[in-house]
């Protein structure tokens, strides 16, 4: 079955996976059940585009989805399948493509590395995705807080603890 | 041109002290039109979130119009995508101009040059203004963080006191007179405090309570609630003495509701700069709203005000000329002039200037209008700040409050003024995201392994202390998964930020001229800026702000992760020059902006040195006001809003009583 962008729900199964795994977030996070924003249908095309302009591969996105896919299906842990998928012999375009993928989840903007110079060191600029991209980056989750300007607790919720980190990720115990 | 006659009172500007002032007239019965540059106050504030939420750098002026960054014009050389303000009809200078402001195709404004052979501690250098402001319906308070603190007598009286600076017109006198605006401009922004621990702070400045609100007053709304930061620093802090004073931890007086009402209460945005999400924060459309309903006030929108015509013979001002536009980059659509009995420029501080200087055509006014002292232009200054940032030994959960809610307030006055600038400390509840652009900076270097957040390297601090986040892990570490999730958490809702607000003296060679090369989409002249930090008195007060932060946070048991800047650079490549970096006593200092724009109109008792006199009524020209902080004669120790607010209901006041006079 494929979609309007063209990938099957294996691919966005995949997808979903795969950023679970890199993110340390649970899937019910990245794609709940209900999912009124689906985020994941905004970045598997963003990341399908770019990393295939980037790499010159066209094949990448599909190369690193099904080593995903094979190493799930051996039933590795969370742990043993992000380490092995960001293992240096996959290839620096391939890891640097999952490094990507991380980074659009939890910023919600598309990143550029900036080469360290003789003056400088090595740094990151980045490109916002859309408005909803930056509202649901889980970067205000992990912080146990909401996006700056998109807040939707009530009057003196500051005033006390948050919720429990795994109530951000997910993932119970604060343990992926 | 067409004329319209009409009116009793023009004001040009529509920030909060225009609409104070055309509220007050406008609630007396008088007929009053506001002239605005900018683009009209929007039907609700969703278009301006939807471009926050796609800017890539979240300055305070991001949301706002017209836009400060477009990546689809982005270049090698503008990454950014700056807009070259020579094609815009109302530019402003903007916190991303800050950098290229050696550049006129990316910066507003013109700067004078350095002067040969400086030394990195010259106090000549020359830099680039750190602050930034807004022409839209509305003014600058769109993005003020909405900190309401009265200043201190003292204040009032820094050359009499500590022989610094000036005094303001009649000294404490003059505070005593505006204690009744004070409660006035509190009621109209309706501002939360406590009143009992501004009390406490008062108390110890040799100050009663009565002094400072009028007998019997409170603030309109309870405090707003504190964060678990400032408990953090409440306890550290408790038994702290610096330079003879004891410290407190003092909340800070805000306004945004702490009770629901007109607006909505505030649920912890934490985005008050740029663009409170649900108006909980007060800014100045809720006065030109209130001023609308009157029925007296009529607002113009996209005219901007190009002279000010003076008569020859009575010297009185006898109208406003202005330009019409309809889209930021088009040609001008019209123009005229109106004219009225009274007239209020309430432009802010570097666009007031700009225009009394533009009117120089006017045969009685060669030097622009109101300018027999000299004086226009001048005194610019800014509480320039120093930032000072760490790790809290626990958790302390930022992020989810207004941006402060509470500071040091303690060293705002006292002995040590004869020798080095006061300060006051605001304490943040946004991590480092002033201070390292977080949370961005963090995750990139825990993603990709890189170290610009100094906790994923070799890096130390001033102290020497190893800052690496997890000594455990080896340096330039790329996560993922658990621990990702864990090591970005664990430095999230620790960080912690401290602002020192620090007071710049008056400085007649730190001022706003015409550039005489540089013109906006509309054909006029672009300000140009001279800015420097001359004094030691300043500079000792950077010093003092460094040593205090790390007794600090020493007291709070955090690490310090205070970035030391790189040494100045003065001459070279445009794009290499630094624009806020100094040595002094051996130190590199960087300075930030408050947003305070302050001084370019002052307000005296002699009209050889001063613009306005203290009825804020030009010493040229007596139906002329200049009303905003461009009066200010000191940029004093508190935040300027509640204080231009208080000084814009005065003038209001002189205003009616010179209309019924006359």
């Amino acid at each position: 079955m494929t979609d309007i962008t063209g990938a099957t729900a294996d691919t966005m199964n995949n997808f979903i996976g795969l950023s679970a795994v890199l993110t340390g977030f649970a899937t019910s996070i990245i794609a709940p059940t209900l999912d009124p924003v689906d985020i994941k249908s905004e970045y598997l095309p963003v990341f399908t585009q770019k990393i295939t302009e980037e790499s010159k591969d066209p094949t990448l996105v599909t190369t690193i989805l099904q080593k995903y896919a094979a190493l799930k299906a051996q039933q590795l842990s969370d742990q043993q399948i992000g380490t092995q998928m960001l293992a240096p012999d996959n290839g620096t375009n391939f890891v640097l493509a999952c490094r990507k993928l991380i980074f659009m989840w939890y910023s919600g903007a598309w990143p550029t590395i900036i080469p360290a110079t003789n003056k400088d060191p090595e740094t990151t600029v980045s490109d916002m995705i859309s408005a909803k991209s930056y509202t649901t980056g889980l970067v205000w989750q992990v912080m146990q807080a909401h996006p700056m300007g998109d807040s939707n607790y009530r009057y003196g919720y500051w005033a006390k603890a948050p919720a429990a980190l795994s109530a951000y990720t997910g993932h119970q115990g604060g343990a992926v | 041109m067409s004329a319209q006659t009409n009116y009793d009172v023009i004001i040009v500007g529509s920030g909060i002290a225009g609409s104070i002032m055309a509220y007050q007239l406008g609630m007396a019965g008088k007929k009053v039109l506001i002239l605005e540059a900018g683009q009209e106050v929007p039907v609700d504030r969703s278009g301006y979130m939807e471009t926050f939420f796609k800017a890539n750098a979240k300055t305070p002026e991001s949301p706002y119009p017209p836009t400060t960054q477009n990546p689809a014009v982005s270049t090698a050389y503008n990454p950014l995508g700056l807009p070259d303000p020579a094609k815009e009809n109302v530019p402003r200078y903007t916190v991303l101009q800050i950098g290229a402001w050696r550049n006129p195709k990316q910066c507003y404004f013109d700067y004078t040059p350095q002067p040969e052979h400086l030394k990195p501690d010259s106090p000549e250098a020359k830099f680039a203004f750190a602050s930034s402001y807004e022409r839209i319906g509305g003014g600058t308070t769109w993005h003020w963080l909405g900190t309401s603190l009265h200043l201190l007598p003292n204040d009032f009286e820094l050359q009499t006191q500590y022989k610094q600076g000036v005094d303001w017109p009649g000294g404490k006198q003059f505070y005593q007179a505006l204690v009744p605006y004070y409660e006035q401009a509190t009621n109209e922004i309706g501002v939360a405090g406590d009143k009992e621990a501004m009390d406490e702070l008062y108390r110890g400045f040799n100050v009663s309570p009565d002094g400072v609100y009028g007998a019997n007053y409170d603030y309109p709304m309870p405090g707003i609630v504190s964060s678990l930061v400032d408990q953090q620093y409440e306890q550290a802090v408790s038994d702290m003495v610096y330079d003879k004073i004891k410290l407190s931890v003092t909340p800070t007086p805000q306004g945004r509701n702490s009770l629901p009402g007109e607006r909505r209460q505030c649920a912890g945005n934490t985005n008050c700069i740029p663009i409170c999400p649900i108006q909980a924060k007060y800014d100045a459309t809720v006065t030109l709203g209130r001023a609308l309903q009157t029925g007296n006030v009529d607002v113009f929108y996209r005219h901007v005000a190009t002279n000010v015509q003076v008569d020859e013979n009575t010297k009185d001002v006898v109208g406003i000329d202005y330009v019409t536009y309809q889209t930021h980059g088009g040609v001008a659509t019209g123009g005229g002039t109106v004219t009225a009995k009274k007239y209020v420029i309430a432009a802010h501080a570097i666009e007031t200037p700009k225009l009394l200087l533009m009117s120089k055509r006017n045969k009685a006014c060669p030097n622009g209008v109101a300018n027999h002292s000299d004086q226009v232009g001048r005194n610019l200054m800014d509480h320039i700040m120093y930032l000072a940032w760490g790790l809290a030994k626990d958790p302390v959960y930022g992020f989810r409050e207004p941006l402060s809610t509470a500071g040091i307030e303690s060293l705002r006055d006292g002995a040590f003024r004869k020798d080095r600038a006061a300060y006051r400390i605001e304490i943040g509840n946004e991590g480092w995201q002033w201070a390292a652009n977080d949370p961005f900076t963090t995750l990139a270097d825990f993603v990709f392994g890189q170290n610009n957040s100094q906790l994923n390297g070799d890096s130390v601090n001033q102290q020497g202390i190893s800052l690496r986040f997890d000594p455990a892990m080896p340096a330039n570490s790329s996560l993922f998964g658990a621990s990702l999730v864990s090591t970005l958490n664990g430095i999230y809702t620790r960080q912690i930020r401290m602002g020192y607000l620090i007071e710049q003296l008056p400085d007649p060679e730190n001022r706003v001229e015409l550039s005489e090369t540089l013109t906006d989409n509309l054909g006029l002249p672009r300000p140009k800026l001279t800015y420097q930090v001359r004094e030691d008195y300043v500079r000792n007060a950077f010093v003092s702000a460094k040593d205090i932060s790390t007794k600090l946070f020493d007291a709070l048991g955090a690490r310090e992760y205070t970035k030391a800047p790189s040494a100045p650079v003065f001459y070279g490549d445009k794009r290499e020059v630094t624009s806020n970096n100094f040595e002094y006593q051996g130190n590199n200092f960087t300075f930030y902006g408050a947003g305070h724009i302050v001084g370019t109109y002052r307000m005296g008792d002699c009209r050889d040195t001063s613009v306005v006199n203290p009825r804020q009524q030009s010493w040229d020209h007596s139906n002329l006001f200049l009303v905003g902080s461009g009066v200010f004669p000191t940029v004093a120790t508190g935040n300027p809003t509640l204080t231009l607010a208080a000084l814009a209901f005065q003038a209001a006041d002189h205003v009616l009583a010179d209309l019924k006079a006359s």
